[in-house]
């Protein structure tokens, strides 16, 4: 069963017909054709499909579309224009964390909804809000660092 | 009569007197006694119609009744393995004493139950008697479906016989002396099943003598939520109470108010039922999670709220063991509340939190929200660990949410760890699990 669904996505207010139950990385990726949030292992268990809902980092695999229909959906492609978002980029390019860079779109979102909620996080912070997003490259050294600049606007 | 005799007389007399004394404080109620009113047969009852189908269906062919009937007496669940047919059959029930393995109610000739006549069928449901004349363990709740018509016993027949014949012969059950001695069936059928059918209470609404018939007959609540006694049987006398079946904890149903369903709106206990969420509640899993998709979610709307009503009467019986109040929503941070377990922190943090958030409120979906369950409020954690190691995956209207099976990803003793830290920092008191505890539990569930 299909239905008309309405989002706001990235500012934008998006129309399309998917069943209720589609996750949201599916209708991202494969009906809006937004193919920055990638998908890993479709049971919130790697982060690299999260994306923000209400300024949260949600794991879009698991999130049915209809779960998400009168709330705000933020992606990768539109994070740079939050302030936490920016310097995250920022940090993340000066840094250069990235290495294959799957699953980066998944530690920017996560970093981005961690540095608005707290401007100024520790290690045991970022262990907790980043700890369910797993790097196969083991950048995680980096993407710490690049947190704390990111939050403390240093560079290294 | 001499002397000798007279005394082994009285020691007989004394024996069966007192057998029967203790086979009578043992079996206690049955399961509709507590509502104590006045009992008519069923065909002297006019007020209403507390058996069949609901009144949409009065009209449609037997087999269609049967499958609505069937569907309320759950049979599929018991009677299918995960991966195979539908009813047939061999899923294990591991018991302590060895396991059973459920038969195949297929109609097919050689393995299932194709050589059934009615009278046959008759007989193992409401009697626990096998074709062969052998008695059937009471893991089937013949002692429940005994208060099934006839007229609905066949119904249910005449949908199982609509379908395909499987050729599945399950294995041969495990059990170990003296519970591989199925004659001794035969003994505990005469004293535990009420061999009876339902007999309305004219006390009571039409609507509360529905609901008591799908409840008892049907449904089959008191098989997991009812306490056993001595002889394995259910003991009414805590009725509802609560009690551990196949490995997960059936919580309190009984109208006590603390920990029980005394303070559930009614639109929550629907909602539980028919979807298998209710707000603030959580959601249905293990075995209730089966039960609301094969059997209550089919339920008729005026069929749920009957056992409603019906649940409503049932006495309060409070379950000592739970706390009086669930833990309100734990600190948005997870800095606040507790850390003591670091280990389970550090686990919660990598696999729980991006569903189920740092304050329990789940940023994904109700339905995923820790706080005020009493999986999380139990303080033995005996759900909270069943649910890491099994997953769940709850089917409604809008869609289907699971959560992954972490049984084969993380070990004994961090199972243990995690659930320790989610009992302590969502629920009111933290579990003490242990790596042993957690596998004991493995070995529990039904497969």
């Amino acid at each position: 069963m299909h239905m008309a669904t309405t989002l706001t996505i990235n500012g934008e207010t998006k129309s399309f017909d998917a069943p209720p139950d589609m996750p949201l990385l599916w209708v991202l990726r494969d009906i809006l054709g937004m193919t920055g949030t990638k998908f890993g292992c479709g049971i919130a268990q790697c982060g690299a499909c999260t994306v923000h809902v209400d300024g949260k980092a949600v794991r879009s695999c698991v999130l049915p579309v209809s779960a998400v229909s009168n709330r705000t959906v933020t992606t990768i492609e539109h994070v740079g224009s939050t302030p936490a978002g920016a310097k995250v980029q920022k940090a993340w390019l000066e840094a250069e964390v990235i290495q294959c860079g799957y699953c980066q779109s998944g530690q920017i979102m996560a970093a981005a909804a961690l540095l608005a909620a707290t401007p100024h996080p520790d290690d045991s912070d970022i262990d907790a809000a980043m700890a369910g997003n797993i790097c196969r490259c083991g950048t995680y050294v980096r993407i710490r660092e690049a947190i704390k600049q990111a939050a403390n606007g240093r560079q290294s | 009569m001499s002397g000798k005799m007279r005394i082994f007389t009285g020691i007989v007399v004394i024996a069966i007197v007192a057998i029967g004394i203790g086979v009578f404080v043992i079996r206690g109620p049955g399961p509709l006694d507590f509502a104590g009113g006045t009992k008519v047969a069923l065909v002297d009852y006019r007020a209403g119609k507390p058996t069949g189908v609901p009144a949409k269906l009065e009209k449609a062919g037997l087999v269609e009744r049967g499958e609505y009937l069937a569907k309320a007496a759950d049979c599929m669940v018991c009677h299918t393995k995960p991966g195979e047919k539908d009813y047939s059959g061999g899923l294990a029930f591991k018991l302590p004493f060895g396991t059973l393995y459920s038969t195949n109610i297929t109609p097919d000739k050689d393995t299932g139950i194709g050589n059934y006549s009615d009278r046959d069928f008759l007989n193992a449901v409401q009697h626990g008697k096998r074709r062969d004349g052998a008695r059937l363990y009471p893991a089937m709740p013949y002692t429940s479906y005994t208060f099934m018509t006839g007229e609905d016993v066949l119904a249910v027949k005449a949908y199982l016989f609509s379908l395909p014949a499987v050729r599945a012969k399950a294995p041969d059950n495990t059990l170990s002396f003296p519970f591989n001695q199925r004659w001794a069936m035969i003994v505990w059928s005469a004293v535990f099943n009420p061999d009876t059918r339902f007999a309305p209470d004219t006390s009571k609404s039409p609507e509360w003598n529905r609901g008591a018939y799908l409840a008892e007959a049907l449904a089959h609540c008191g098989e997991c939520h009812t306490p056993r006694n001595l002889g394995f049987a259910l003991d009414n006398r805590r009725k509802f109470a609560g009690a551990i079946t196949a490995g997960w904890r059936a919580f309190n149903i009984s109208s006590d108010k603390a920990t029980g369903l005394g303070s559930w709106s009614d639109q929550d206990l629907i909602s539980y039922l028919s979807v298998g969420h209710a707000p603030g509640h959580g959601s249905a899993s293990g075995p209730m999670g089966e039960a609301v998709d094969h059997s209550f979610s089919q339920f008729a709307p005026e069929d749920i709220r009957s056992i409603v009503a019906y649940l409503r009467s049932v006495p309060a019986v409070p379950s000592p063991d739970l706390p009086a109040t669930t833990a309100p929503v734990a600190p948005a941070s997870h800095r606040d509340g507790v850390t003591a377990d670091a280990r389970g922190k550090m686990l919660f943090a990598g696999a729980c939190a991006s569903c189920h958030g740092w304050s329990g409120e789940s940023p994904v979906s109700p339905m995923a929200t820790l706080t005020g369950t009493w999986a999380v409020n139990d303080p033995a954690a005996t759900n909270v660990a069943q649910i890491v190691i099994s997953g769940t995956k709850r089917h409604t209207p809008e869609g289907a949410l699971s959560m992954p099976a972490f049984g084969n990803a993380y070990t004994d003793d961090e199972i243990a760890a995690v659930a320790n830290y989610v009992t302590a920092r969502f629920g009111t008191k933290g579990s003490k699990l242990t790596a042993k505890d957690v596998a004991e539990l493995r070995g529990q569930t039904a497969d």
